[in-house]
């Protein structure tokens, strides 16, 4: 299957915390992807950015950490001996550790909605617009179709790749 | 582009539980609950003073924050994929009142005859009139209220207010009062028109609703930011706003929002030359009751139980109307359990 892409796009996200809602609604209470306010009042949504070249995966000694077929980063919970390994290389601190489940548990890009042929819920109901779901080449379209809708003080100049490398690898824009 | 789904916890119409429902207030909150409970089955009506669904969203969120098209596809996949029936430029109310937006409802509807008429009702009406200030001259022509100008603004882009309407603010001095949500969105649409603004707050930046992020953005696009005033009178000529008289402050002990306290220093009146002013200093909740039908408490928002049930049995309320001035977020998420309370209840689990 073709590799699917979630990418938060924070120049056009708007920090109404709906993203978070509807993870947390559908996780019984514990979000994937969590509203970090700055100093300055900049809300951050961080989820897990699927990267392409995930130090997680590469450094799980156990080999918990799989790419499924759509992209995803996944957990697999059983062979997850809690060493805490993936959350001190991944930039963004995303691995949580669930005393209830006694794994590390993390965004897996709504793989039981998946299944059922919905996409993740996050980017279904952002209103901004700011979270695209799809192949590479779509997110790209979508992300700079939602910019150009922005005003100008929102905007920052970005060449291609800067945009592509941050949808593929997690490198965040600002 | 697609549409907010707000049945997002389903892929189709499930089996028809024959349950009715009303909704009155089409914002995040009512539209999210609508998602939740058509994908239980029940069928969805909802009832709207405007011209069409979207609520905060579609009608006074500038367009650069939230496109309208992802509003209206969302609203659209309701009615198209889970016949969702919307009642638009319907009015719900018991009692009378005077609220925002008023001019565009061509009907009146009684809470009550739809809790007569439907198996349960959600309120998620929201904050729709906006606090006054209690100062000298606040009356004079000029003063502009702000979600009445955004509405124009947005209304006129919609195509629901014909140009006349939108005041000509090229050129001119708009004075905003207050640092939340509302005046900077004001302050965006009025310096897009090309007006002149400076937003007055009584506490400084980092006290700001807004946050200093958002206000510097404002700044950087020539909008003025002055702290540490609160206005004490409307000055005018001919009955028409010419300028706003502003005391100094300084900031106290915090109160019970946790925020410093601003003090007026008495004797620093000074005064700055305004052509309009906006007090975007808070909004209220709004109810469809006026009077005694339902228990609200002493800020007019709706009283509700656990179960986000009010006080009449079948009646729950959900989103601004409930908590005060939130976010679209916040809404969401009291629509949802909101909604999964009614399902629980209608189920005859709750
Ligand atoms: C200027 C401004 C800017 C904002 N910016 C942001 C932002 O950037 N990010 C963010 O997260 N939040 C923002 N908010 C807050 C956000 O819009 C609200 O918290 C949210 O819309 C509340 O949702 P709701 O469903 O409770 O009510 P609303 O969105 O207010 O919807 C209520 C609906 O009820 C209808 N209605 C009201 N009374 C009646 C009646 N008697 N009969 C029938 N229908 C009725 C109205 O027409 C409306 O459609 C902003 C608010 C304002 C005012
Ligand atoms: S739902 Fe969208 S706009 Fe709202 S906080 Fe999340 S990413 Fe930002
Ligand atoms: S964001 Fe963190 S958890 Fe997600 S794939 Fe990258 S390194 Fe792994």
């Amino acid at each position: 299957m073709e590799r699917k892409y979630l990418y938060l796009d924070y120049l056009t996200c708007i920090g109404c915390e709906t993203c978070e809602t509807v993870c947390d609604f559908i996780h019984g209470g514990n979000p994937h992807i969590r509203i970090y306010v700055t100093e300055n009042k900049q809300y951050l949504p961080i989820n897990c950015k699927h990267c392409d070249d995930a130090p997680c995966l590469r450094v799980c000694p156990t080999n918990a950490i799989y790419r499924d077929e759509d992209g995803a980063v996944r957990i697999a919970e059983n062979r997850c001996i809690g060493c805490l390994a993936c959350l001190q290389v991944c930039p963004y601190g995303v691995p949580f550790y669930s005393l209830k489940v006694k794994a590390i548990t993390k965004c897996d890009m709504c793989a039981e909605r998946r299944e059922e042929g919905l996409e993740p819920a996050c980017a279904e109901m952002c209103p901004a617009e700011a979270i695209q779901y799809g192949p590479l080449e779509m997110v790209l379209e979508l992300v700079n179709e939602r910019r150009a809708k922005n005003i100008p003080e929102h905007r920052r100049e970005i060449t291609k790749e800067e945009l592509r490398k941050s949808v593929s690898s997690g490198y965040v824009l600002l | 582009m697609k549409g907010m789904k707000f049945s997002f916890l389903c892929k189709k119409k499930p089996q028809p539980t024959g349950k009715r429902v009303a909704i009155v207030g089409a914002g995040p909150a009512g539209l999210t609950a609508a998602g939740y409970l058509v994908c239980k089955g029940h069928n969805v009506d909802i009832y709207d003073k405007m011209p069409e669904p979207g609520g905060l969203m579609l009608f006074v969120i500038p367009e650069f924050r939230i496109p309208v098209e992802r509003v209206r596809l969302g609203a659209k996949e309701l009615e198209e994929e889970f016949e969702v029936t919307y009642y638009p430029r319907t009015k719900v109310m018991e009692g009378e009142r005077l609220d925002e937006g008023d001019e565009f409802y061509e009907r009146v509807v009684g809470l009550d005859e739809l809790r007569e008429n439907y198996d349960a009702v959600l309120i998620a009406t929201g904050i729709w009139n906006v606090r006054r200030i209690g100062i000298p001259g606040d009356d004079l022509e000029g003063i502009l209220s702000p979600l009445e100008l955004l509405f124009w603004i947005k209304g006129h882009e919609l195509g629901y207010v014909p140009g006349e309407k939108v005041p000509d603010l090229k050129g001119k001095k708009v004075g905003i009062i207050g640092a939340g949500l509302t005046a900077v969105d004001t302050a965006f649409e009025c310096s897009r028109l090309g007006a002149d603004v400076e937003i007055f707050y009584r506490r400084t930046i980092r006290e700001a609703p807004a946050g200093a992020y958002e206000i510097n953005i404002l700044r950087n696009r020539g909008v003025k930011w002055f702290e540490l005033v609160t206005p004490k009178r409307v000055i005018g000529e001919n009955g028409r706003v010419k300028a706003i008289e502003l005391l100094r402050t300084r900031l106290g002990k915090p109160d019970e929002t946790g925020r410093r306290r601003p003090i007026p220093i008495e004797g620093s009146e000074f005064q700055v030359p305004v052509d309009y002013l906006v007090f975007a200093i808070g909004m209220v909740s709004t109810p469809p009751v006026n009077g005694e039908y339902l228990a609200t408490d002493n800020r007019g928002r709706i009283v509700v139980d656990g179960r986000h049930m009010t006080s009449v049995e079948g009646i729950f309320a959900a989103g601004d109307v409930v908590n005060g001035p939130t976010k679209v977020g916040r809404a969401i998420k009291d629509g949802l359990y909101a909604a999964v309370s009614i399902d629980e209840w209608l189920r005859g689990e709750l």
